[in-house]
């Protein structure tokens, strides 16, 4: 749809203009992403798309702040080039740049190459963080992991500890339909053999009166209540639909469950034959790609007697349908006027706030509705019920996430992203090329909260999270992230930030992911102009008058020029960083 | 809901309190310092949450010949087998439930031991409900239920919460409990722990949930000495400047807020804590439980430093919704509650404190009778444990009902031998908040549905 020149032109040049400027040396993605990377990795190619032929939004060309709020909403942080290439093109080109970004590097991929039989969840955390760090589809993956947090599985459950290639391969599932078509996601996510582990519809076998066998359960009931409709009636802007008695209405009961229930069933391993009973219960001979294949359909174990849900009749049947029922049921559930705004709120409060109001919720249902957005002179979406480009576009170019909130506090950053925006701000290199970060999950020593490692299918916290006894609470606002904050996870976070900004992260000695700081270190005789750009790249230039204080006092602690004015400079670098990670100024997302 | 939010407001006014224009918060502060039962020595409870719903059927296993069969037959490939193993852990006829006889669990040996020892009792079918239910009842809809049963999230939190809402709910019973008992303690921020997790369980209106990690106090190495070749303490106090007091921004003042409270109850808890290797036996290996109950012992061992005297705790460990592989799964899982419940009735004896503290469980539901090949799904009513130097022991408490279906004669199933709760988590709940000492008439205000019940309380505990 763009004309298309290539994309290469245009970055070396945007670099080269980069390079000129102030501070050399700090501008290593310009290179084309890491340096290190693992053989047969293509790196990063570029979109193709003619940035300056994209047509405008409908906001101006946004300054270095406005740039860096965007780019926190839209990647896993901003950088120097991003905030350069956004102030140039404007939102709506970065946006389409994005959305035709290709992915080269999979996390499967990177899986794969690791090997069997040293294969652990540490390298599925390897593969996140240096796609989080480094990956030119930024957009992309930033979705997926919201999406990861909806549409949850987790290698914490005992039922998928030994496989971290289906779990890379279901994020990648995630990554590629990110900017696609809601139902295609749906189905895609049913039918993935790691959501049918971790929820048990593989496997699941159709009931047995002889024995008072009923089909499992549980991927009926979830698959309403967290991953389409929810629990309660929505009206389009998200608000709930209330009774004459001021109740709101419930969207499903228990006999929704039993008749959806029996459409899940008969289905298990692929890549075995479809007729054979010990396919189907995963013994015998199985296919070595049965962990990255959808499942396929065993027509024998299948229900073939009536299911209803939803308002909805799949007749009792003398054949046996598994993908036909699945397909009907998937597209009731997909059609379900829920899905837009119950999706819709949680995108926004993955991106952008925690408390949307009604109004955005109504505008990203409707694009989500439509499959269509506009934004000034920009249109984007296939115009297909769904379409999740439209959605993203929606939440991303909304008046609210465009300029900063008022009358709400914004979003309180996820651990996991602030490592990341550490990571990108300051440029951290991994040695090995392949960021050996583990597991982040313990409270008190680290983030307390690790990518795929959610604690159950409700995620790491609830989008309807309210801290209780708070002004919070008083106020009737959420606060999702605050669901995993506590009087031990911040002594985890501060020490866990305190040592990585000294030290690096990651396994090895020295650890294997080290920071620049350079362009920080370049000013760091001057406490005022570094913990500006600190402010800058961190919190959009929101820190307040006396937080930035507070930081300058530290930083002028640090004895300048000192016996060594570089260690002097590369300290007061550090002292910034850690504190200004360490303020409610950056821990809360405005 | 309606219903004891009235029950709530004519308490009040028995109680003389003008309610139209004074915050709740107040209202039962007020309350609680006037009226509250004068306390002495020390007690605690300890809520073991098992999330995911627990497979009760299995847990506690009907054993005579009779009650066997009908288990066996119900749910065919998931029943545990009648053998050695089992036949250790049986009961005996319990007179309280017309002579039948029941098996714990063949890896619960340490409950069958302090069963014997009559400091454990089981309490049967007991569950979330509005007010009194039939199976009919339930059927009709003909009387309030609470919201979403069979929903994970919900009934977790209807379990926890002082009245059934689902989840959302901001004030627990446990909470609610600390929140009349908190002026016995020296430190109100001791009162309700979580070595378990976020829970609003141990939310009250006044009284804060406070959080510990399952290796005891961490500190902030931040707020004292010098960092990144800093000079003096001038760095080190403004990163506790930075990091504490107030923010106009509702979030970021909660999150120092909560730093806030972290920095000052390290500092106590650190001097006051007695080391996790002074416990004996040590802390069973890969089980994180064990660990939560450990830094429970070792904060009840520390009270009088601590100036507590009312205290709950929460511990809490997950994977018990086995859909699938639940033999297995299920027996690893119980396995660790065994050994870590184990060692800390000893930390309690080593403590000279069995007789003040008493554990009890929970979880989300009970699971179905049926089963669907390998695992069982969400269920309604459920058996639970109490252990305790105080407890009435060796018996079981409530009905336990025929381990069948409706058709073969279970009147409390509600479909796939789910059960209806013949006891309300009220009234379990009310038995353990008479003996911290909340009195007869401050009940409802920790449980407003209580008046719904007869009796309110149950005789396991005085």
């Amino acid at each position: 749809m763009m004309e298309v020149r290539t994309m290469r032109n245009s970055l070396r040049v945007l670099c080269a203009a980069l390079a000129a400027a102030a501070f050399g040396g700090f501008l290593g993605g310009c290179s084309g992403g890491d340096t290190a990377q693992t053989q047969a990795d293509p790196g990063p190619q570029g979109s193709g798309v003619n940035l300056a032929a994209v047509p405008p939004s409908a906001y101006p060309l946004p300054d270095e702040n406005e740039a860096v709020r965007f780019l926190n909403q839209a990647s896993f942080g901003a950088n120097d080039a991003e905030i350069a290439k956004t102030r140039q093109y404007g939102y709506s080109a970065i946006l389409e740049d994005q959305f035709f970004m290709p992915s080269p590097r999979t996390h499967e991929g990177y899986v794969n190459a690791v090997g069997a039989s040293t294969l652990g969840d540490e390298h599925v955390m390897h593969t996140f963080w240096r796609e989080a760090a480094t990956g030119q589809d930024q957009l992309k993956r930033r979705v997926a992991f919201a999406l990861s947090q909806i549409f949850v599985i987790s290698l914490q459950d005992a039922n998928l500890q030994n496989y971290r290639r289906g779990v890379a391969s279901y994020l990648d599932m995630l990554t590629r339909n990110a900017f696609g078509n809601y139902r295609e996601l749906l189905q895609d996510v049913t039918l993935h053999p790691m959501m049918g582990l971790y929820l048990s519809h593989l496997r699941n076998r159709k009931e047995d009166p002889a024995t008072n066998r009923v089909p499992d359960q549980n991927y009926a009931r979830e698959v309403m209540q967290l991953f389409s409709i929810g629990l309660y009636q929505l009206n389009p802007d998200g608000t709930l639909v209330l009774d004459g008695s001021g109740q709101p209405i419930e969207t499903y009961g228990p006999n929704d469950i039993v008749g959806l229930s029996r459409v899940f069933t008969g289905f298990s391993w692929a890549g075995c034959s479809s007729t054979s009973t010990s396919c189907f219960n995963g013994s015998g001979t199985q296919s070595p790609n049965r962990e990255v294949l959808p499942m396929q359909p065993f027509p024998q174990f299948h229900s073939t007697s009536e299911k209803s849900f939803l308002g909805t009749t799949i007749p009792a049947s003398t054949a046996s349908d598994p993908l036909g029922d699945l397909n009907r049921a998937l597209d009731v559930i997909a059609s379900h006027p829920n899905v837009g705004p119950f999706l819709g709120r949680q995108l926004i409060q993955r991106l952008v706030t925690s408390n949307p109001s009604p109004a955005y919720v109504g505008r990203v249902a409707q694009a989500f509705n439509t499959g269509r957005y506009q934004s000034g002179a920009y249109t984007v979406g296939s115009g297909q019920r769904g379409d999740l480009k439209a959605t993203v576009a929606a939440i991303l170019l909304d008046v609210e996430a465009r300029t900063a909130p008022t009358g709400n506090p914004g979003k309180t950053r996820e651990p996991v992203l602030t490592l990341a925006q550490w990571m990108r701000a300051f440029s951290a290199r991994s040695a090995s090329g392949n960021f050996l970060i583990g597991t982040t999950d313990n409270p008190a020593n680290s983030l307390g909260q690790s990518p795929m490692r959610s604690p159950t299918v409700f995620n790491f916290y609830r989008p309807g999270y309210v801290p209780p006894n708070t002004a919070i609470a008083a106020a009737s606002l959420v606060a999702p992230e605050l669901q995993i904050v506590n009087e031990v996870s911040v002594v985890g976070y501060s020490n866990f930030m305190r040592s990585i900004v000294q030290s690096g992260v990651g396994s090895n000695s020295p650890r294997d992911v080290q920071p620049g700081y350079a362009a920080e270190i370049a000013l760091a005789h001057d406490a005022n102009l570094l913990v500006d750009r600190v402010s800058l790249l961190l919190t959009a230039g929101s820190m307040t008058a006396g937080t930035r204080n507070l930081i300058v006092t530290a930083v002028n602690s640090v004895p300048y020029p000192g016996s060594n004015e570089a260690t002097a400079r590369l300290n007061r670098a550090r002292m910034a960083v850690f504190f200004t990670l360490s303020s409610p100024d950056y821990l809360v997302q405005k | 809901m309606r219903a004891s939010r009235r029950q709530f407001l004519k308490t009040c006014s028995l109680m003389s309190i003008a309610g139209a224009a004074s915050p709740f918060a107040l209202n039962l502060a007020a309350i609680s310092s006037a009226s509250a039962q004068t306390v002495s020595g020390y007690k605690a409870m300890v809520c073991l949450f098992f999330y995911g719903g627990n497979d009760h059927t299995n847990t506690f296993i009907p054993y005579d010949p009779t009650s066997y069969g009908e288990y066996s037959a119900s749910r065919a490939s998931i029943a545990i087998p009648r053998d050695a193993a089992l036949a250790a852990n049986a009961t005996g006829a319990v007179a309280s439930q017309g002579g039948r006889e029941f098996a714990f669990h063949p890896a619960l040996t340490a409950f069958k031991s302090h069963w014997d020892a009559g400091r454990l009792a089981v309490v049967a079918n007991v569950g979330p409900l509005v007010v009194p239910t039939t199976r009919t009842q339930y059927q009709q809809r003909s009387v309030p239920l609470p919201p979403k049963l069979y929903s994970h999230n919900d009934q977790q939190s209807v379990w926890q919460a002082y009245q059934p809402v689902g989840e959302g709910a901001k004030v627990g019973w446990g909470g609610k409990i600390g929140d009349l008992l908190a002026s016995q303690n020296g430190n109100a921020i001791f009162t309700c722990i979580s070595a378990g997790g976020n829970s609003v369980f141990l939310s009250g209106e006044t009284v804060l949930q406070y959080q510990v990690g399952s290796s005891g106090p961490v500190s902030i190495s931040s707020i004292s000495g010098t960092m990144y070749g800093s000079q003096g303490s001038a760095a080190s106090s403004a990163y506790r400047s930075l990091i504490t007091g107030t923010s106009p921004n509702l979030f970021e003042n909660e999150l120092r807020a909560v730093t806030g409270r972290s920095i000052s109850a390290n500092q106590q808890l650190s001097g006051a804590l007695p080391a996790a290797s002074s416990l004996s036996p040590a802390i069973p290996a890969n089980n994180s439980l064990a660990s939560q109950l450990n830094v429970v012992a070792r904060i009840i061992a520390a009270r009088t430093a601590l100036g507590s005297s009312r205290q709950v705790f929460l511990v809490s460990i997950g994977g018990f919704d086995n859909h699938d592989v639940l033999l297995t799964q299920h027996a690893q899982q119980l396995a660790r509650v065994n050994a870590a419940v184990d060692a800390f009735y000893s930390w309690l004896v080593q403590l000279n404190v069995q007789n003040d503290v008493t554990l009890f469980t929970a979880s989300d539901f009970g699971r179905t009778l049926t089963s669907n090949g390998d695992g069982s799904d969400h269920g309604w009513g459920s058996h639970h444990f109490v252990l305790g130097g105080a407890v009435q022991g060796g018996n079981v408490y409530g009905t336990f009902p025929p381990t069948t279906f409706f058709a073969n004669g279970n009147p409390v199933d509600v479909g796939q031998g789910n059960l209806v709760p013949q006891l309300a988590v009220d009234q379990y709940a009310a038995t353990f908040a008479r003996w911290l000492g909340v009195s007869d008439a401050e009940m409802p205000l920790v449980l407003p549905n209580i008046v719904n019940f007869s009796p309110r309380y149950e005789s396991f505990l005085p």
